[in-house]
């Protein structure tokens, strides 16, 4: 029997997070980071709106000042995010605080593909019936994500505590 | 721009990996979240098909302390109702905890409480 290999293992004892992907998967993280990146400062592709919603659902003068607000401030915590996943990529294992920014960067590379993909609902996504590549990188930042999740599942007693 | 597409091209070792099932527990009916909205603003999480759900649980436990039984039930309530309120406060309160669920992704909004 083959034994599964996670993408990610937590370590509570050392508030840490073991990366196990291998060089190639690294290399694609950070090529699409790399091209995450180029679309936050070029900010004109209309995917990226999802990563800016809006805040009031009934008042555009209010969200417009939230959006003034906040705007710029969502950009930099991205950028930033991508800096430290960039900088820790070949690292085998990196802080939690480090691992939070890959998890933000990973989610915000599964909204603008999905926002892309027009995802519903409704769609089940299946290895086996993916055609295009698109989709494969949607389904497998999913499978990061969730275990990225799972990984750093043991920080969430911390917050609770406080 | 590039095209993400083109980043897995040769990437045949995604296809050997697969997506594990994600144990959905269906909420009681009339069941409540217990979020306490006796506060002017409330602060809505919509729900949308590209967040995982174990994602929106993990962001609810991380930015509100709350526990896992609790944020669970959210993150249902926000699956199969299309909404959760999922904090209260002042204005200024409900803005920077919208804007926070934002940066980890979440669609929030925030709206007066027509209940208080």
């Amino acid at each position: 029997m083959s034994e599964v290999v996670h993408a990610f293992l937590g370590r509570p004892d050392l508030k840490q997070v073991e990366i196990r992907l291998d060089n190639e998967s690294r290399e694609v993280l950070l090529e699409l980071v790399k091209q995450f990146r180029s679309m936050l400062i070029d900010d004109s592709d209309q995917s990226l709106q999802r990563l800016y919603p809006p805040a009031y659902l009934k008042d555009s003068e209010l969200n417009d000042e939230y959006d003034d607000l906040v705007h710029d401030d969502l950009l930099k915590e991205k950028l930033e995010s991508i800096d430290v996943l960039e900088t820790t990529i070949w690292l085998e294992s990196i802080e939690l605080e480090d691992f939070f920014a890959w998890m933000l960067v990973i989610n915000s590379l599964r909204l603008i593909l999905g926002t892309r993909l027009n995802v519903s609902e409704e769609d089940e996504f299946d290895f086996g019936q993916i055609h295009n590549p698109e989709q494969t990188l949607f389904i497998w930042l999913a499978v990061l994500l969730e275990e990225a999740v799972t990984a750093s599942n043991f920080s969430l007693e911390d917050f609770n505590k406080t | 721009m590039g095209d993400f597409g083109e980043v897995v091209a040769h990437c045949s070792w995604i296809e050997m990996m697969s997506l594990s099932p994600i144990e959905i527990v269906e909420p009681a009916v009339g069941e409540s979240s217990e979020v306490k909205h006796d506060q002017p603003w409330i602060v809505i999480v919509w729900n949308d098909p590209i967040n995982l759900m174990s994602y929106v649980s993990f962001v609810l436990q991380k930015l509100f302390g709350y526990s896992k039984e609790k944020a669970d039930k959210l993150m249902l309530e926000v699956h199969h109702q299309g909404r959760a309120v999922v904090s209260a406060g002042n204005r200024e309160r409900a803005e920077f905890d919208v804007f926070r669920l934002h940066g980890h992704g979440l669609w929030a909004t925030m709206e007066k409480d027509s209940s208080s």
